[in-house]
């Protein structure tokens, strides 16, 4: 390992980053629910992706200052995310995610999704309060299989712990399909506790799949 | 605009976004209160918002929105701004 190095993530990462949220959003399927949801292409979305992360808003997954980053040779190869919901007062993420995407992304981009939303209002799953909430893996394809990502978790945890002691749990959101990442969680010590399955007949047009699960941890105190 | 005429303009987006209405206009109304006020709806609820009274919120305005009374008080606050 002592070649990889982890560090917090800086505005240089911006571009890498941009690309890690639409390759983790798409969920190993070609479907990236910001383009099909929104009618934008794919640089567009990494664009106003980028332009989120500008704004610096607290407690949600579009902060880079949550986000770690393990470095290969001067080379960011992967980063994981994580925020503890509605810590210090913050509004809901939900919230916050809403008013920085209607906001970045426009009115019209936000009256396509109104058309759309039926589509996509089963699989919106629900964060609880005060759990550490995980957003947004990606580790690049030649280095997988390294236990990059069980490192990252490892520290955002720890980071999370030395911040919060009381923190009884975490929660991470996992497409149905993405056993490899499923996988990751359960060998961190994740259990799946709920799913979201949306039944509409054009749901797999839009999103990567059609279930959601919340996987949990729980701290021992 | 009386904030009256703001509230009952809002509660009608209200209806018409969350198809349903389940709920009472009261000062301390958040949208955890409200059945279906999600990540999704709540973005389509204050782009109409904006577009019926013709204002545009500032981010930092839209993240401080806590309540009704704090959001009728931004409307009128945006009106008088024009």
């Amino acid at each position: 390992m002592n070649e990889y190095f982890i560090r917090e993530a800086s505005f240089s990462d911006l571009s890498f980053i941009s690309t890690v949220v639409v390759l983790a959003e798409k969920s190993n399927s070609d479907k990236l629910s910001f383009s099909t949801l929104f009618n934008l292409s794919e640089n567009k979305v990494k664009e106003l992706i980028v332009s989120m992360f500008e704004e610096e808003i607290e407690g949600c997954e579009f902060d880079l200052k949550n986000y770690l980053v393990v470095e290969y040779e001067g080379e960011a190869v992967a980063a994981f995310g994580s925020w503890i919901e509605g810590y210090n007062g913050n509004m809901p993420s939900k919230i916050l995610k809403s008013n920085l995407i209607g906001h970045t992304f426009g009115r019209e981009c936000v009256e396509f999704l109104r058309t759309k939303s039926l589509i996509i209002k089963d699989i919106l799953a629900e964060r609880e309060g005060l759990a550490l909430q995980f957003e947004y893996l990606f580790v690049s394809e030649k280095h997988r299989g390294k236990k990059l990502a069980n490192l990252l978790i490892q520290k955002l945890e720890e980071r999370a712990l030395k911040g919060y002691p009381e923190l009884k749990k975490a929660q991470v959101q996992v497409y149905k399909n993405n056993i490899q990442a499923i996988k990751v969680y359960e060998n961190c010590g994740f259990k799946i506790a709920k799913s979201f399955a949306s039944t509409h007949p054009e749901v797999m047009d839009y999103l990567p799949f059609n279930e959601k699960y919340i996987m949990e941890k729980n701290y021992l105190k | 605009m009386e904030k009256n005429e703001i509230s009952s303009k809002i509660k009608s987006i209200l209806i018409s976004v969350l198809k349903h209405e389940n709920f009472e206009m009261r000062d301390d109304l958040s949208a955890a209160d409200v059945d279906g006020w999600d990540s999704l709806t709540h973005m389509i609820i204050i782009t109409e918002i904006e577009e019926c009274f013709g204002v545009k919120f500032k981010l930092k305005e839209l993240n401080k929105l806590n309540n009704m009374i704090n959001l009728l008080d931004l409307v009128a606050f945006k009106i008088e701004q024009k």
